[in-house]
């Protein structure tokens, strides 16, 4: 606590106040998700940006959808009522034309306080946060999926090194299962938002791909694409090595399976890694260790998602500079550190690589190396329109309705009615 | 048919009654273990409910209530649902029932269209209207408050407002206005002063269900409101975001506390309940 | 807003002293009739009739994924098209009429039971009659929450009492089913209710009639309380159908329409098109589909209502 009210001390004290040609507002509308990820910044630097300025933030967040919808209806009608947009990658399509250029923030910011160090923030970050080379937000937190595994059951198992292939995966995860106590593999199984995380670390490090927004050719049913649900689906249907609740599992739920010993190994979101390895809120708490993901047939196959959640400041609001200072400390070296504690993932490699940190948390050189060979959420305003099918499709195969080959073929039939519909041409 | 069957004896009769009391445990069982269990995962420590197997007997705890009451925000949002509710349910009788008393007691063009409208509106999935009720709010620049909550709310109770005092009102013998018409009341003194007591059932009656609307909704609220405007049902699905999932303990707490107080208005108004559900719906 | 009008009108009369008597009627005598509906009609349009019109020009608005809300040209009916070759949702639609179906069967069979227990005039009645009320007031989105808790398939209590590890909400055919139960759970007493008004009101003279006849109490019930209670089962059966069509809340935190589409009911598939694929035009033009097919449900009762009457 006592440490806490010292950070927050001295990044109020290092915030030079804009000198202002605009008046001071009363408050900032700050327009977000709900993720558990912001408790730092709404209950430490907003408290801490309200003594120093006057200005209180008004935090409006909401669950995934109508966070959405309401920044689509409300930027789209070119109002002004929003101050500090937060974003993430899947939507920077729709959502650049009404955000402010913020390279040239960055630099705005650089110019008052070159201690800010932007070069900081991880090249990976970046490129996520830039649509169609214009950078849309400056970046505040940063996700990928690693491979989290109970390293001494794994050992306990006669498997020394980290699985580096499919193959090894699969050994491993039959090797470690227990059924009906401990499975060897745990997934977001539900088939929401997060069935997408847990399919799209295979079907890129398969050498798979979802489709050429360029030429508007469909790859979710070319052949790496099918091997890949295959793999993954068989993990469910024929290796029996997935607990058969994960079926019903989101992002909460894979936690909570963690933390109540449900697998051995999981493919999930780094920052997850905190929860779940946390021995006050976990029964396997301690007992964890990260890899990047395996490959189909070798190690630098792996490949995962990157994404990201951005803060941006609209064109239309009338109090630019004062987000401007909002989003410059929220930002700041001390205040991501300490958000890191709380589960977040800074985008900052200063922070990510911190021994302190590594040492506390343990993820995140996992976390950065994943990060840069990562591929981002397709952005392109379209994406959205061809997922539901997508959900539908890993959701059949993972019930085993379907094999990999019929659902990925059925998927494509309606992706090709898609992009029909949004009117972009097909290869 | 209201009571037992007079003819046999009265030993039969006893089984009889015997055997409807065991039909009403039973299904009284069945409905409410659902809700009792909830309430005791409430009074659970995060050990306890987790337990294997289940603990049936044990010292009840307040942790959960104590640790959700604590909570700022949910103060907030429960002194939110209560002005949402009340507004919406108070404008909603305020407009609807001399709307429902027009159409019960006076012929004018347009009725049957009014009133087919009205129930169409009842029948209209409410997501077709969400978009585009927010980007109305917007152009006003409600957005945010609670004042847009309560109008789209009353959009909702309105047509349920009419359809069941209307009925009310049929049921409701002329001579009375019109005496006091021939005694040289207004219209409006008749309806105030004459007609508005004597559906005061009604009146209860169409107030518990447009409550029960308000309180209840989720949907709107989640898109018109923000973190300082926000309802209870909103904060409940905010609750179970995150790294809360596994407190089951404080997920039901705060769920009971939801409930709570339209389970007891319902109680205390139960009669009037069961009148107006038919009263309304039969004559529609 | 709608209610000033009003204001205004009552303030015009409440000066006028009251006169025993004949009296001439003033102008808002002669116009209650407008004046009382012209709030509801005036509050309706604006909030209302206006979303519906806008929804209704998205329904026929062509669509691409970078226009903004209201910046298409004019489709058609390409949208409706769109919507109806779409196999997810004339799934869909199947589905939500099969559900609705079986949902409000059971809810009027159960309803009809209690109704029945409760119609029985008995000591401590009253009691009952109050407590099987209270599913019906939960919060549907609460109501939700806990039974999801209640099916957990680790630690609820539904698998501990079956002494079995079955995951509810994670195959197509339980998870259809825990939808269902919950609905019924919570509507089953509304109908009870609904009911229970019926048979309060009915006449005597029928039954007492029948019992001199010497009639079995199967009988009484299927040839005179039936028949009498048939405008009260009509008034359920269509509350249901229009509510149970067009559930959502129970469905968006059970299953969000998983697995496999299993449960996606319209709602949900209207939900996700407009927020999910931010599809509008194809969320209203799937919403406007709902919304006809209520009405034509609704239309059913009002001319099977009226033929009866005609008889």
């Amino acid at each position: 606590m006592n440490r806490r009210r010292l950070l927050a001390a001295s990044a109020a004290a290092a915030l030079p106040l804009p000198a202002l040609a605009q008046t001071r507002p009363e408050k900032l509308v700050y327009v977000g998700d709900n993720g558990p990820w912001h408790w730092v910044m709404v209950e430490e630097v907003a408290p801490a940006f309200e003594k120093a300025t006057g200005i209180k933030i008004d935090f409006t967040l909401l669950p995934v959808d109508p966070w959405n919808a309401r920044l689509k209806a409300e930027l789209s009608a070119g109002s002004g009522g929003i101050d500090i947009v937060q974003w993430s990658v899947g939507m920077a399509g729709w959502i650049s034309p009404h955000m402010m250029d913020h390279e040239a923030l960055a630099s705005e910011i650089m110019a008052k306080d070159p201690s800010w160090d932007w070069p900081d923030f991880l090249g990976g970050s970046k490129r996520a946060a830039t649509y169609e080379g214009k950078m849309v937000g400056i970046p505040y937190r940063i996700t990928t999926g690693i491979m989290h595994y109970q390293h001494a059951l794994l050992e306990q198992a006669g498997i020394a090194k980290l699985p580096e292939t499919f193959d090894e995966l699969r050994k491993a995860a039959i090797a470690t299962n227990t059924p009906p106590g401990r499975y060897g593999f745990g997934l977001s199984g539900r088939q929401g938002p997060a069935l997408m995380s847990a399919f799209l670390p295979f079907l890129y490090s398969c050498g798979g791909d979802l489709l050429d927004l360029k030429t508007g050719e469909i790859l979710i049913n070319k052949p790496n694409a099918v091997a890949a649900l295959d793999f993954w689906a068989g993990l469910v249907t024929r290796d029996k090595v997935v607990p058969p609740e994960a079926m019903t599992w989101e992002y909460d739920e894979i936690v909570a399976g963690g933390q109540s010993d449900r697998y051995a190994m999981a493919e999930t979101f780094a920052p997850y890694g905190t929860l779940i390895n946390d021995p006050k809120i976990s029964k396997t708490g301690g007992k964890w260790a990260w890899a990047t993901m395996p490959g189909q047939t070798a190690k630098e196959q792996g490949r995962t998602w990157v994404d990201g959640h951005f803060l941006a400041i609209p064109k239309y609001t009338r109090n630019k500079d004062w987000s401007l200072a909002f989003i410059q400390m929220a930002c700041s070296k001390d205040w991501m550190r300490r958000s890191m504690v709380r589960g977040n993932a800074p985008p900052r490699g200063s922070v990510l690589r911190d021994p302190e940190m590594v040492s506390l948390i343990g993820w995140p050189p996992v976390a950065a190396a994943a990060i840069e060979t990562g591929v981002p959420t397709p952005a392109q305003p379209v994406f959205p329109t061809l997922l539901l099918s997508l959900r539908t499709g890993l959701s059949q195969a993972l019930l085993g309705q379907k094999t990999a080959r019929q659902a990925l073929d059925d998927v494509a039939v309606d992706w090709q009615r898609g992009l029909r519909r949004a009117g972009i041409k097909q290869g | 048919m209201a009571a037992l069957t007079p003819v046999g004896s009265s030993r039969r009769r006893r089984t009889e009654a015997f055997t409807v009391y065991a039909a009403l445990i039973a299904l009284t069982v069945v409905f409410l273990f659902p809700l009792v269990w909830i309430v005791g995962l409430s009074l659970k420590t995060r050990l306890q409910v987790f337990a294997s197997p289940p603990l049936f007997l044990w010292r009840p705890t307040f942790e959960n209530y104590a640790a959700t009451l604590a909570r700022a925000d949910f103060g907030q949002a429960f002194v939110n649902s209560l002005l949402v509710s009340a507004g919406a349910v108070s404008l909603s009788l305020v407009v609807g029932v001399p709307a429902a008393y027009a159409m019960a007691r006076f012929r004018f063009a347009g009725r049957n269209v009014l009133f087919f409208a009205l129930l169409s509106m009842r029948m209209l999935p409410p997501i077709a209207v969400l978009i585009p009720m927010y980007v109305l709010f917007n152009a006003f620049g409600l957005t945010t408050t609670r004042t847009s909550v309560v109008l789209a709310y009353t959009t909702f109770s309105l047509p349920l407002v009419v359809w069941i005092m209307r009925g009310f009102f049929e049921d409701l013998p002329r001579e009375l206005e019109e005496s006091a018409w021939v005694d040289g009341a207004s219209r409006l003194q008749a309806f105030v002063r004459v007609v508005l007591p004597l559906i005061k059932p009604g009146l209860v009656a169409a107030c518990i269900l447009c409550l029960q609307l308000a309180w209840n909704d989720f949907l709107f609220a989640t898109v018109l409101t923000n973190n300082a405007t926000r309802t209870l049902p909103v904060l409940m699905a905010a609750f179970s975001g995150g790294d809360t999932s596994t407190d089951w303990g404080g997920m039901t707490a705060s769920g009971v506390l939801v409930i709570l107080p339209v389970i007891l208005f319902s109680f205390a108004a139960q009669r009037h309940l069961v009148a107006g559900l038919s009263s309304g719906a039969v004559k529609g | 807003m709608g209610g000033t009008t009003e204001a205004a009108a009552s303030g015009r009369i409440a000066r006028r002293p009251l006169i025993r008597g004949r009296r001439r009627m003033i102008w808002a005598d002669r116009n209650f009739a407008g004046l009382a509906i012209l709030p509801t009609t005036l509050l309706m349009l604006l909030v209302f009739g206006i979303p519906l019109l806008f929804s209704a020009w998205l329904s026929l608005e062509a669509w691409s994924p970078d226009q903004t809300l209201f910046g298409g040209t004019f489709a058609g009916r390409a949208n409706y098209q769109d919507l109806l070759t779409d196999p997810e949702f004339t799934g869909s639609l199947i589905l939500t009429l099969e559900y609705t179906a079986a949902v409000v069967a059971a809810e009027l069979g159960v309803g009809l039971g209690i109704a029945l227990l409760l119609n029985i005039d008995l000591p401590w009645i009253g009691l009952f009659r109050t407590v099987l009320i209270v599913p019906m007031m939960i919060t549907p989105v609460v109501a939700a929450f806990c039974w999801k808790l209640l099916l957990d398939p680790d630690h609820g209590v539904i698998n501990y009492f079956i002494r079995q590890h079955i995951v509810w909400l994670g195959q197509p055919e339980t998870a259809l089913l825990s939808v269902a139960v919950v609905n019924i759970w919570q509507n089953a007493p509304y109908v009870a209710i609904l009911l229970l008004a019926g048979l309060r009101s009915l006449p005597h003279e029928p039954v007492e009639a029948a019992q001199i006849d010497g009639a079995s109490r199967l009988q009484m019930f299927w040839h005179i309380t039936l028949p009498l209670l048939r405008p009260y089962l009509l008034v359920a059966l269509l509350l249901r159908m229009i509510f149970e069509f067009r559930s959502f809340d129970n469905v968006y935190v059970m299953t969000s329409g998983g697995p496999a589409n299993a449960t996606l009911v319209l709602s949900m598939y209207t939900y996700l098109a407009s927020f999910v694929r931010f599809d509008l035009s194809l969320g209203s033009a799937a919403a406007w589909m709902m919304m006809l097919i209520s009405l034509l449900m609704c239309g059913c009762f009002i001319l099977l209502v009226r033929r009866r009457e005609a008889n």
